[in-house]
């Protein structure tokens, strides 16, 4: 009797499994390559002009082109113009690249390009207005051919056209639906095209066919806003998710034990900061001070801390990558704790007697409320007392950072989005943004850096940039603690180093 | 309805507008003087505020919520309206596994009192109601999520995305809803018309169910209806945990990013919803309480 059952049963199993076996070939070919990346928070929108966030330009960057391109190594290559050069002082000549398509199908021009940066140097409501104001004009010459007219002399405007901001879109399709239709429903040039929004969610992108660069390895590119650290790292490790980015230091030896992702470190172009008030009648007015402050900090051993080790000891805003940045001051550690207390000594300061106020945000750095921490028991440790105040970002910037309100110290973590040496230090001026916060006016720097502005020698310029740093260095209105890194989950099924700008340039990703 | 919605309006209308600059929030940390003066005319932030109050309102009454600052050239009412369902989903969920928990525990809890399943369950909704949602969440997440993989770690994706925010969301109210049941139980069982009933010789389940548990439930389907707007809170946090695009995760961004009129927006629709779940409750007592509906 049970051999008579099993004999009945055999066909039906057997049949099964060709079923089986059937359903996973049929799976098998028309399996998509899907790529899905976990970011903290989700894009606002595809106006690329008017969003100022490293974070979404990561993930609209896929979709749509600049002039010119930063390949992972930082270096500047032809993207939607194969060349450039420069005609005056006041104008740059660019060629257009021949036979790109927009993701509808109609062919890219020199309108479109005059249309884009016009746009973003023009109307000054937009978030991305500040970077692009020096551009005046731009006019066609042919359909492939377009001379940029600047406002002054513009060193860095290869720099500018190849960064957030800058990128092109489509002016048939924005006369068409407007800024609102098009927010919502983007039509590009890059490798990936427009699928699906969901607000807070999701963004999915596919392949597009006819890109210029020719076809990324994958077919479909997901972005996913998950905020909460934990769930992010657990979405990695189940495999739900191949890159995660934010990633938590506490987490990474967890992660690499698991053995199914990796989690890699990438040098940003930011650094925290820490910035003076040196306001007459303040303690941090004394450059004695301020210099016994940066000589009590032990840098390294404040990256050890706060940041796991994941971060580099700079004594001036500086990173690689970053055009004209004197990289001396790259990898310093000045600390040195007995000289700090003779300065406070010839300042007037025994132990004990000097308390300083120091004030920060809590939340919108890795560690930035653990780095004061830090520096408070550093400086304690010279004979200064500190008083503490680290608020959540939006109050800090109301009360005291946009507020002009530092007391004596403020912590800042400020990045380099136009790459560039100048750009580092274009707020200390006597007019400058900082001005009221640092209460600090060099006229000799300003000279140095308004010269740098527009300065076309760009050896003359690297030699000025960095005579400004070391006036800098010398008399502190802000002092540099150490340049984050970036921390990616990196899954094991794909091969890709992170770069520095941030940006999640699907088309170098690769699986493995 | 109308004078209280215009009360929450003016209220949040006000505090936002005390609580700092947004433009410098999303301008980089060395934006020019200029350059922040511009982005704020440009959102009519420089204007006194009783003048943007006026522009507020005389646009409210035309449906328009205003601008986001975030989500530019984007419409606020569609933007918070689309997160309706995904914050329905998880609350229905949600109330549905605090009453399949609260119900059965509380009756048994009661029938049992100061024995094994009334001690442990009351240990039970201790733990649930001192368990912050957050940790629970997080908790359930590395369990159910990673080690065993049973159901998805976050997102809205199906159905079985909906299991570990629900039961987050669910437990902690289900503790506080079992203590009640348990209550009103051990009150209305010993009444007089219970001991009718019993005596009358009708089948116990008759007996618990129709005459104990029912009157037991008027307390709880009051607190049910008040919960419904700690759901709304709880939802913040049990979303952001589960990355659920609902009116949670809005909320918490336009707060810490100070977007106005997505903040205004999102109260208004929840005053709505906390106000029609005081009128279902009302709805209920008369279903369950004849008195109430012949009074």
């Amino acid at each position: 009797m049970p051999d008579a059952r099993r004999s009945r049963r055999r066909p039906v199993l057997k049949r099964m499994a060709l079923v089986l076996i059937g359903l996973a070939l049929v799976a098998f070919a028309g399996a998509q390559r899907t790529l899905t990346v976990a970011q903290t928070v989700d894009i606002p929108g595809f106006d690329p002009h008017n969003h100022g966030l490293t974070a979404v330009e990561a993930v609209i960057t896929n979709v749509f082109d600049y002039l010119l391109f930063r390949d992972a190594n930082g270096d500047i290559q032809p993207a939607l113009a194969t060349g450039y050069e420069q005609v005056d002082d006041l104008t740059w000549r660019f060629t257009l690249r021949d036979g790109v398509v927009w993701h509808d199908g109609e062919p890219f021009t020199a309108t479109d390009v005059k249309f884009s940066l016009e746009r973003v140097a023009r109307d000054s409501s937009l978030f991305e207005h500040d970077s692009f104001q020096q551009i005046a004009e731009v006019e066609i010459v042919n359909d492939h051919e377009i001379l940029i007219h600047t406002t002054g002399p513009d060193p860095v405007l290869l720099n500018r056209v190849s960064r957030k901001g800058a990128d092109i879109v489509p002016k048939h399709v924005i006369d068409a639906v407007g800024w609102e239709g098009f927010s919502v429903n983007p039509v590009g040039t890059g490798p990936f095209r427009f699928v699906e929004w969901v607000r807070d969610d999701r963004v999915v992108l596919e392949a597009f066919p006819g890109h210029w660069r020719g076809a990324p390895a994958w077919d479909r590119l997901v972005f996913r806003a998950v905020p909460e650290d934990a769930t992010r790292v657990g979405e990695l490790l189940t495999g739900n998710v191949d890159i995660a980015v934010n990633f938590p230091t506490q987490d990474v030896e967890r992660t690499r034990g698991a053995g199914a992702a990796d989690v890699v470190s990438q040098p940003t172009t930011r650094i925290m900061m820490l910035l003076f008030n040196t306001a007459d009648g303040k303690a941090t007015s004394d450059p004695r001070v301020r210099e016994a402050v940066e000589l009590a900090i032990d840098k390294e051993l404040l990256v050890e801390v706060v940041a796991g080790g994941f971060g580099v000891p700079v004594a001036a805003r500086v990173s690689p990558g970053v055009d004209m940045a004197p990289m001396k001051y790259y990898d310093r550690n000045d600390y040195n704790p007995e000289r700090a207390q003779e300065l406070l000594a010839e300042a007037g300061y025994g132990p004990g007697d000097l308390t300083i106020a120091l004030q920060g945000p809590s939340g919108r750095y890795p560690g930035d409320a653990d780095t004061l921490a830090v520096v408070q028991v550093m400086l304690k440790e010279v004979g200064v007392n500190s008083t503490l105040e680290s608020l959540e970002w939006s109050a800090y910037n109301s009360r005291i950072w946009g507020a002009d309100n530092v007391e004596n110290i403020a912590l800042i973590g400020l990045a380099n989005s136009l790459f560039d040496g100048w750009f580092a230090l274009r707020s200390l001026p006597c007019d400058g943004a900082y001005a009221k916060r640092t209460n600090w006016c060099n006229p000799e720097f300003d000279k140095l850096l308004t010269e740098a502005e527009f300065n076309l020698d760009l050896d003359e310029r690297a030699r000025q940039i960095e005579a400004a740093f070391d006036i800098v260095a010398v008399e502190r209105p802000m002092i540099a603690l150490f340049q984050i890194d970036a921390l990616v989950g990196v899954s094991n099924q794909i091969t890709w180093q992170p770069r520095p700008d941030e940006m999640i340039w699907a088309f170098d990703i690769q699986p493995k | 309805m109308v004078p209280i919605l215009l009360g929450v309006v003016t209220i949040i209308f006000v505090l936002l507008r005390l609580s700092g600059d947004p433009v410098r929030l999303y301008l980089p940390e060395d934006a020019t003087h200029q350059q922040i003066a511009q982005v704020r005319s440009s959102l009519g932030l420089d204007r006194p505020i009783y003048v943007q109050y006026g522009i507020y309102i005389a646009r409210l009454v035309k449906g328009d919520l205003g601008e986001s600052i975030r989500y530019r050239n984007q419409d606020v009412a569609a933007i918070v309206m689309e997160r309706l369902p995904a914050t329905l989903e998880l609350a229905g969920a949600s109330l549905l596994v605090a009453i399949l928990i609260s119900l059965p525990l509380g009756t048994l809890a009661a029938l049992n009192r100061n024995r094994l399943p009334d001690l442990l369950s009351s240990a039970v909704a201790m733990l649930g109601r001192a368990m912050p949602n957050f940790w629970v969440g997080i908790m359930l997440i590395l369990f159910f999520g990673i080690r065993l993989e049973w159901f998805p770690v976050s997102g809205r994706n199906g159905i079985g995305s909906l299991v570990l925010p629900a039961l987050t969301l669910g437990a902690s109210m289900a503790a506080l809803l079992m203590r009640l049941v348990r209550s009103g139980m051990l009150e209305v069982m010993s009444q007089d018309y219970v001991r009718t009933a019993k005596a009358k010789g009708l089948p116990w389940r008759t007996v618990v169910v129709k005459h104990g548990l029912r009157n037991a439930l008027i307390s709880y389907v009051t607190v049910l209806g008040l919960e419904v707007a700690g759901l709304m809170a709880g939802a913040v946090i049990t979303e952001q945990v589960f990355a659920w695009p609902g009116i949670g995760r809005l909320a918490i961004q336009a707060i810490s990013s100070l977007d106005m009129s997505i903040v205004q927006a999102v109260v208004i629709l929840a005053s709505v919803v906390v106000m029609v779940a005081n009128l279902v409750v009302d709805l209920m007592y008369a279903l369950i309480d004849p008195r109430v509906r012949y009074a």
